[in-house]
């Protein structure tokens, strides 16, 4: 049988990631690549990164890029002459960033992209900044230029960055359309339908001809809040990557109960603080780390003080990969009291060392990690309750862990793409 | 007779180094040696020494009739004794003199004074004793960390045997009287000097400021001010950060000329004479009371307890480190003792000051943690640390 031709749009892949984003497409171009013929184009690549069989095309290795074509998409203009345009964009914050201001920009209908004939190669020292709008513009140029005389059978873009570059892939060649959704504006943005991005969004689902949320829960933001038609949607959970686990001593006596993520609304740190001074009344020994960084922390910091709750309560910073692996050999119960959480990998590598989880039910990883404890995030009594419940007694706690264990053996990336070469079938049916 | 008393805060703190949750039970020592012997060093080179040299030839050449007087902290003195005895050498010399006088305070610049009582007393007996054997002088005025102040404060240094101490003029409890007088708490008899903050001001603050109407600051023009601040029978009490010479006021503002040639101006032109502390409780009576119902000190705008006792990382960093007080008194070791009062000092908790405008700056400019949210964190973490040491054997039994 002839192998399927996936042209795959891509933003952030290892080693330039900010977060989840990165990992899951590395994750999912590896498994993928076994199966199918895998065309990659990303914004920037790394020349330390390559994959067997995955062909690789980061725009800034590109020697000149030839526009032949003029681009198709009349989606700009479809939008309102004026609108509100974030000046900074960070959809995965990872910086203490101040928050996101607004300011109105006229949209001028005499100001057309400047076009050449010739494109310099694509620069650019991050992947998002002031101008995240810009490159993504730019980059749903080039890219939409530089394949078209390329063979594939099918495009495949991962989340907003790179869907106006797949929607004009779209008109142009009428190749069907996947749209692989890692995370979603009305998330990121506490419900905030007023966006740029969010109108990207609902404009690009609303074109393909597949969606594939990372979760259903995800997958019904997206029916319920961008108005998407439910039969376009097939969820693809996330796998993880293995890793030997291992244990590390703790130097103090007190258990440890983790929190891992941006420290911003969408993760829920507050009611983890919360969480913590209900936990530690009845179980002083105790410490609480809160390891990851964002806009939050300073006034988390803050509460926690407020809460007297400073000698129990910790915050690392930003860590790399090799000490939350640390952290997590020595954790005893991880919490992720996440407000909405598309998927929540975290929660599996913490599974992966064996450490209890508590999630929150709003979140993608609690359809497939059946052997954690669920609660609302707003619950912080019962997510208190059961935090307790582990900590105090440990046959409870290694059920817990174990019950974990079995989920994880389905949690593959692998059989992600199984899932996904099931969607390209029936496309291309 | 006219008089001025000039006073320096010499203070340098142990700071802590970035101390991360990683360390917490395996790493005991807590102070960044590398960046306190740094700071020493530089201090050193562009203030204590230079300076010295400067009030040592003053004295010299004035025979008697320039006196100083400072206030060292035991945690300067033991970094001195620690990196540049050298440093420590030129006070000596300085002692030597009998124009220098040495105040007592807390050993540890602490703000024991609020937090404990027993502490407190402890502290300044330390710091007494220090003096003594450092610089073989006894000291008999008090002058408390950052000249923090209320009636009880008065009420124990009386009790401790002291003949007096010095604090902050602040206008709005002096009214219309003038700072430059001899006071007395409100509910006993007890000498205590007050600063005069625009003077002491102008030298420390202003002296450099190109905005400011008096730039630049002339010896003449301040002597000029000193003179028409000084009714008969006054002394004006001109208290400042010795870090003031050399180090916040670079050299090339013209510090140091202007310390050379102040004596002279004040003695010669004005006749104003110059007397130290104790000094000044002896030749003056008290003139007035001078009711420090709410603590003061010479900090910030507010001039209270804020610039470390305000937002709640500060509050909990406090309440912490004193929570510990009946254990570390129940152990008796005295290497946690040590540990515990150097956590004490006050500029840990100034760096935690989440002020705004110049006080930030100020607070920020002392600072070594990129942001108060930092310094709050790895202190808690470092006391964390401390905390698990001083319980070690009752938790792991």
């Amino acid at each position: 049988m002839k192998k399927t031709k996936v042209l795959m749009l891509g933003w952030e892949f290892p080693p330039i990631i900010n977060g989840g984003l990165g990992v899951a497409c590395l994750g999912l171009s590896k498994a993928l690549s076994k199966q199918v013929e895998l065309t990659l184009i990303l914004p920037k690549s790394d020349p330390s990164i390559a994959l067997n069989l995955v062909d690789i095309i980061g725009l800034n290795q590109q020697e000149r890029i030839r526009i032949r074509e003029d681009f198709q998409t009349n989606f700009y203009e479809e939008l309102e002459n004026v609108y509100t345009l974030p000046t900074t964009i960070a959809p995965y914050q990872t910086i203490t960033e101040t928050q996101v201001k607004t300011k109105q920009v006229k949209k001028s209908k005499k100001q057309k992209i400047v076009r050449s004939e010739f494109y310099k190669p694509f620069e650019l020292e991050n992947l998002y900044g002031n101008d995240t709008i810009q490159k993504v513009i730019e980059y749903a140029t080039v890219s939409a230029d530089l394949c078209m005389e390329w063979d594939f059978d099918v495009i495949h873009c991962h989340d907003w960055m790179t869907m106006l570059a797949g929607v004009e892939i779209k008109q142009r060649t009428g190749k069907p359309l996947v749209l692989h959704v890692h995370s979603l504006e009305y998330d990121r943005n506490q419900g905030n339908t007023d966006s740029w991005v969010y109108q990207v969004e609902k404009h690009a689902m609303e074109q393909a001809d597949a969606i594939l949320p990372v979760s259903n829960y995800t997958g019904n933001i997206a029916v319920a809040h961008y108005g998407i038609n439910p039969r376009k949607i097939h969820s693809v959970h996330n796998g993880v990557e293995k890793v030997i686990p291992y244990k590390v001593d703790k130097p103090f006596p007190e258990k440890i109960v983790l929190f891992i993520g941006r420290v911003t609304h969408q993760k829920g740190p507050e009611y983890f603080v919360e969480v913590a001074s209900k936990v530690l009344q009845e179980y002083p020994l105790a410490r609480f780390v809160v390891a990851g960084t964002g806009d939050k922390l300073k006034e988390l910091i803050e509460t926690g003080a407020h809460k007297h709750l400073g000698l129990n309560i910790h915050f690392t910073g930003f860590l790399s990969k090799e000490k939350i692996h640390d952290l997590l050999a020595m954790a005893d119960v991880y919490c992720m009291p996440s407000v909405s959480e598309p998927f929540g990998l975290s929660a599996l590598e913490a599974a992966q060392f064996g450490v209890p989880c508590v999630v929150s039910k709003q979140s993608g990883v609690s359809e497939v990690l059946m052997g954690a404890l669920k609660v609302d995030f707003w619950d912080v009594d019962k997510m208190a309750h059961y935090i307790l419940m582990l900590l105090k007694d440990p046959t409870f706690a290694k059920t817990i862990s174990e019950n974990a264990q079995f989920d994880l053996e389905y949690c593959t990336w692998e059989n992600a793409a199984i899932e996904i070469q099931e969607v390209y079938k029936k496309l291309l049916a | 007779m006219r008089s001025v008393t000039l006073c320096f805060q010499v203070h340098q703190p142990f700071r802590i180094k970035p101390y991360t949750f990683f360390d917490i039970g395996k790493q005991h020592s807590y102070e960044d040696e590398g960046h306190n012997k740094l700071v020493i060093n530089r201090v050193s080179d562009l203030c204590y020494l230079p300076t010295n040299k400067i009030l040592l030839q003053l004295i010299k050449k004035y025979k008697g009739q320039f006196r100083v007087a400072f206030s060292i902290s035991g945690t300067t003195i033991e970094q001195f004794k620690l990196y540049r005895p050298d440093v420590i050498d030129s006070f000596i010399a300085l002692a030597k003199t009998d124009c220098v006088e040495f105040l007592a305070e807390t050993y540890y610049h602490s703000l024991s004074s609020i937090f404990s009582a027993n502490t407190f007393i402890e502290q300044i007996e330390a710091h007494r004793k220090l003096i003594r054997s450092t610089f073989d002088y006894q000291t008999e005025v008090f002058r408390n960390t950052e000249l923090i102040h209320n009636n009880a404060i008065a009420e124990t240094i009386k009790g401790l045997g002291l003949k007096g101490m010095i604090t902050e003029g602040i206008p709005s409890l002096l009214e219309s009287q003038s700072t430059n007088n001899l006071f007395s708490p409100a509910q006993t008899s007890f000498p205590i000097i007050l600063r005069n903050c625009i003077l002491s001001d102008d030298i420390a603050f202003r002296f450099s400021d190109k905005n400011w109407k008096g730039y630049p600051l002339t010896v003449e023009k301040y002597s000029s001010w000193i003179d028409k601040s000084l009714k008969k029978n006054e002394n004006a009490t001109i208290y400042v950060d010795y870090e003031t010479f050399g180090e916040h006021q670079k050299k090339n503002s013209g510090i140091f000329t202007f310390l050379r040639k102040l004596p002279g101006m004040l003695i010669d032109t004005y006749g104003i004479e110059f007397m130290n502390p104790s000094e000044v409780i002896d030749y003056h009576e008290i003139h007035s009371v001078y009711d420090a119902h709410e603590t003061i000190s010479w900090a910030d705008v507010e001039k209270n307890l804020s610039a470390w006792h305000l937002n709640s990382m500060q509050k909990e960093a406090i309440e912490k480190i004193y929570s510990l007080e009946p254990l570390i008194r129940k152990m008796q070791i005295r290497k946690h003792t040590e540990k515990w009062n150097k956590l004490q000092t006050s500029d840990h908790f100034y760096y935690m000051s989440t002020k705004g405008m110049s006080d930030g700056e100020v607070h920020q400019y002392f600072s070594p943690f990129a942001s108060p949210h930092d310094a709050y964190l790895h202190y808690m973490n470092v006391v964390a640390d401390f905390e698990l040491e001083v319980r070690k054997k009752k938790l792991f039994s």
